[in-house]
């Protein structure tokens, strides 16, 4: 079930909304859990059975690797919840990239299994990965009751597309959680904003993006227009999803940790990634690069911890090649910038931030590509390759017809509304007129959304891949 | 500030739970008369069909056609998608000139290739080394005249036609689109009107070999028509006129129609439908597999077949006077396989009539 899908807003959440403002504390987390697998099944009827598999699994190793910390058995059980987690990511997520690969190497043709791909499986992996290895390392307790853990994991706001939530991150909540107004209203007031960000600015640049492939008069400036269209698609989409994420929690009594922080207004690629995807660049931080020396390690083993970790960031991403190259597109990146740009890029601000905004470009034109080659294709349109002419017909249409738009996104990926805002609200008069026009901008938003749900417009779901 | 954020929980819970009620309260409507297409309904709750996911997909798709008040809703996006996002086109369809039309798909060689292979079908069939005249048109759609002018993008029309007289080597081209303006389009539709397009009947029926000169009576129905795309855009949009010619020769005509059952006797022009969903199906009462017009008034002996689609049924009795009799054929309902049952194609000419929107999406041919 999508966030941004009428059964979701006028069936589901309603209905949850209802039934857990109902229901006495300590049922509060079976609520959510109950709703949650169906939230998942709505999606992937057959998936929540493993779901729930993975759920009993982690209980009891979570239970068993606590009990035998001090002993070696706490490493078998920590290595046993990792195969465990990460042999079903493999299996579901990557089983057919080999497949392919082996074939392609040594020419035999293996069948490929063609396995649906679970909702969110890369998410959830992550979530009890963190959960098993932090009461390894003593960091938390092993939840000793089954449904708290299973409302942990299977936490239908932040389920299938994150944030990635470590356990740790909501443990307190997750036993004692207060409910406010205005804790409510903070979630709402997100809510609204990341489902208009997803429907009204996602969706209106992914139909721009969807349509690209097949506009037959390409040109080098259509290429440029559909790379920031997309690179905005995809900020929209995934902040929106981890804002609603966010407001839901809220709604819900959890404070989830913010997941976006404005990436393209980054002077470095490295300050990027501290603002791009924050959970998932802190969990391989956390639970990779750190256990691997991070960078307290000679030169050649930190390169491989470098390159390990953002070959499986993008490998992540999504079993195809072009990923594994976009993850290690940044490795590079980073490590330019780290050994010869740093000094320069923090006294040329203008340049550094026109750097990222180029070579983050590029990397977007790498990860929309279905595989190296259309990547390669996409990246090398950008630049004229095959004698593209500059200009067309369609890029002229295509950029007064989304120009508008556009304008609008670039705008919201920067913080300009929020500093206008906090300008605003310092003036007596702007603040009162802020806080009245709040509430019926707010509801004139979820109006405006709902109109392009009833319409039917066009709600790709992008999370396929993880 | 407290009072606010209380404000804000009540107005947003009010707002899902009055949604949410009216989501479960209003009947599901079966047929959308603005988008001419059934509407999504309550999908059937069943096992099978929630495991395979069915159930949830069809759900969803009854969710969003149902929802209440959806055509306020549809005309709110399409306002704020035009004018706050400054949209040039709603779900593809533009306003330029004064005409709504939509954005032309990109050629698609493999449905030009699925025309082409299912008129060479036809003809290798019933008309190969049979006296008979084979002539291709082609009628391009409105954004030929409209699309490029105003700054969208276009098929490359003259290309297209170009590939497709290329692919149908043994049909003779009549170039029609000299004698075509934007005015001779409807303004809220995809088709062409009756009262303007006398000009192209004239000029097929001389390259066939025939003659369409006599003048008619135009006559205007009485019901605003608020073509295809009227409803498509969700947005306010004057209706068209449609008018329809008349004559002594097309009054004479004999009209049968046959589909599955015994033919049946009609007119060239379906009143009952002319105040139906789609008033342009008042001309040769919209789908029809197979029509005959015979006309007892011919001077000629000639007949033609006449495969078309629906710009056909409008132009089809414009060629009447040329002709002693004419079999129009819509192979979107009647396979080609079946033909010989029920047409001669002895002696006859033969005119494929087809529209560059049907061509460039030709599935439906059979």
């Amino acid at each position: 079930m999508l966030f941004s899908g009428i059964p979701f807003l006028y069936y589901f959440l309603p209905l949850v909304l209802f039934v857990y403002v109902l229901s006495p504390k300590k049922l509060k987390n079976s609520v959510l859990l109950l709703f949650s697998l169906v939230f998942y099944a709505w999606g992937e009827p057959k998936y929540v059975f493993l779901m729930l598999l993975s759920i009993l699994v982690n209980y009891g190793l979570g239970l068993l690797i606590e009990r035998h910390r001090a002993d070696m058995w706490g490493k078998v059980f920590i290595i046993l919840s990792a195969v465990f987690s990460l042999g079903m990511l493999g299996y579901f997520k990557y089983a057919d990239f080999f497949i392919e690969n082996f074939n392609a190497l040594t020419g035999l043709s293996l069948p490929l299994l063609k396995i649906a791909l679970p909702i969110g499986i890369s998410f959830y992996t992550f979530q009890i990965l963190s959960y098993t290895i932090d009461v390894y390392r003593g960091t938390v307790k092993a939840q000793r009751n089954l449904i708290t853990l299973g409302a942990y994991i299977t936490l239908f706001p932040q389920l299938i597309a994150g944030p990635i939530v470590r356990y740790v991150d909501v443990e307190k909540r997750l036993l004692e959680r207060t409910h406010s107004f205005s804790k409510a209203a903070e979630g709402i007031r997100r809510f609204v904003i990341g489902l208009s960000k997803k429907v009204l600015l996602a969706n209106t640049l992914g139909e721009f993006c969807a349509a690209f492939p097949a506009i037959g008069d390409q040109s080098v400036l259509l290429y440029w227009l559909y790379v920031i269209a997309y690179m905005l698609q995809v900020y929209f989409d995934f902040s929106g999803y981890s804002d609603m994420a966010i407001g839901l929690g809220k709604l819900f009594g959890f404070d989830f940790l913010e997941n976006f922080r404005y990436p393209f207004i980054s002077s470095s690629i490295s300050e990027f990634w501290r603002r791009w995807h924050i959970s998932l660049g802190s969990w391989f931080r956390d639970y990779l690069y750190i256990p691997m020396g991070g960078n307290r390690v000679n030169k050649p083993r930190f390169l491989l911890n470098i390159f390990t970790v953002w070959f499986l960031t993008g490998f992540w991403h999504g079993a195809e090649w072009n990923f594994v190259v976009w993850g290690l597109y940044f490795a590079v990146l980073l490590l330019i910038e780290k050994w010869f740009l740093a000094e320069f890029l923090q006294k040329n601000r203008v340049i550094a931030h026109l750097y990222v905004l180029f070579f983050t470009a590029i990397s977007f034109a790498i990860f929309s590509g279905s595989g190296l080659e259309e990547a390669l294709s996409r990246v090398g349109g950008m630049f004229g390759a095959g004698g593209l002419p500059l200009t067309s017909l369609s890029f002229w249409y295509q950029l007064r017809n989304y120009g508008v738009v556009l304008l609008i996104a670039i705008l919201c990926a920067t913080p300009v509304f929020v500093k206008l805002k906090e300008r605003l609200m310092q003036n007596k008069v702007t603040r009162l007129c802020l806080e009245v026009l709040e509430i019926p901008f707010l509801l004139l938003l979820l109006v405006i959304v709902t109109a392009y749900l009833a319409d039917g417009s066009f709600n790709p779901f992008l999370y396929f891949r993880f | 500030m407290k009072l606010k954020q209380i404000l804000l929980t009540i107005l947003f819970a009010a707002f899902l739970f009055v949604g949410s009620a009216l989501c479960y309260l209003s009947p599901a409507k079966a047929y959308s008369e603005s988008e001419r297409r059934p509407l999504a309904q309550m999908p059937e709750l069943q096992l099978a069909s929630v495991a395979n996911g069915k159930f949830m997909e069809d759900f969803e798709a009854y969710a969003a056609d149902n929802f209440p008040f959806r055509e306020v809703l549809r005309s709110l996006k399409a306002l704020f998608s035009t004018e706050v996002f400054q949209k040039l086109d709603n779900n593809g369809l533009f306003v330029a000139d004064g005409h709504i039309s939509k954005l032309d798909e990109p050629e698609n060689e493999a449905m030009m290739n699925h025309a082409a292979e299912r008129f060479s079908y036809l003809y290798e069939t019933y008309l190969k080394e049979k006296d008979t005249k084979i002539y291709l048109s082609i009628i391009p759609d409105k954004n030929f005249l409209l699309a490029k002018p105003n700054g969208f993008p276009s098929l490359d029309y003259v290309g297209f036609t170009e590939r497709m007289k290329e692919k149908t080597p043994y049909m003779q081209y009549i170039d029609v689109t000299e004698y075509l303006s934007l005015e001779d389009y409807y303004t809220t539709d995809t088709h062409w009107r009756q009262e303007k397009i006398t000009d192209i009947a004239k000029s097929l029926a001389k390259a066939m070999g025939t003659d369409v000169t006599s003048e008619y009576q135009v006559n205007t129905l009485d019901n605003p028509f608020y073509g295809v795309y009227s409803g498509q855009l969700a947005m306010p949009f004057p209706p068209d006129t449609i008018h329809y010619l008349t004559n002594q020769t097309l009054e004479n005509c004999k009209v049968t129609y046959y589909d599955t059952g015994a033919p049946k006797a009609g007119e060239l022009y379906n009143m009952k439908k002319a105040y139906g969903k789609d008033p342009y199906e008042m001309f040769l009462s919209g789908v029809a597999p197979l029509i005959t017009i015979e006309n007892p008034s011919a001077t000629s002996q000639k007949e033609l077949v006449l495969f078309r689609d629906s710009f056909g049924s409008s132009l089809a009795p414009l060629l009447v006077e040329g002709y002693q009799k004419i079999t129009v054929v819509d192979i979107r309902y009647v396979q080609s396989s079946m033909l010989g049952q029920f047409v001669n194609f002895e002696h006859c000419d033969v005119l494929f009539l087809y529209s560059t929107t049907l061509l460039n999406n030709s599935l439906a041919l059979k």
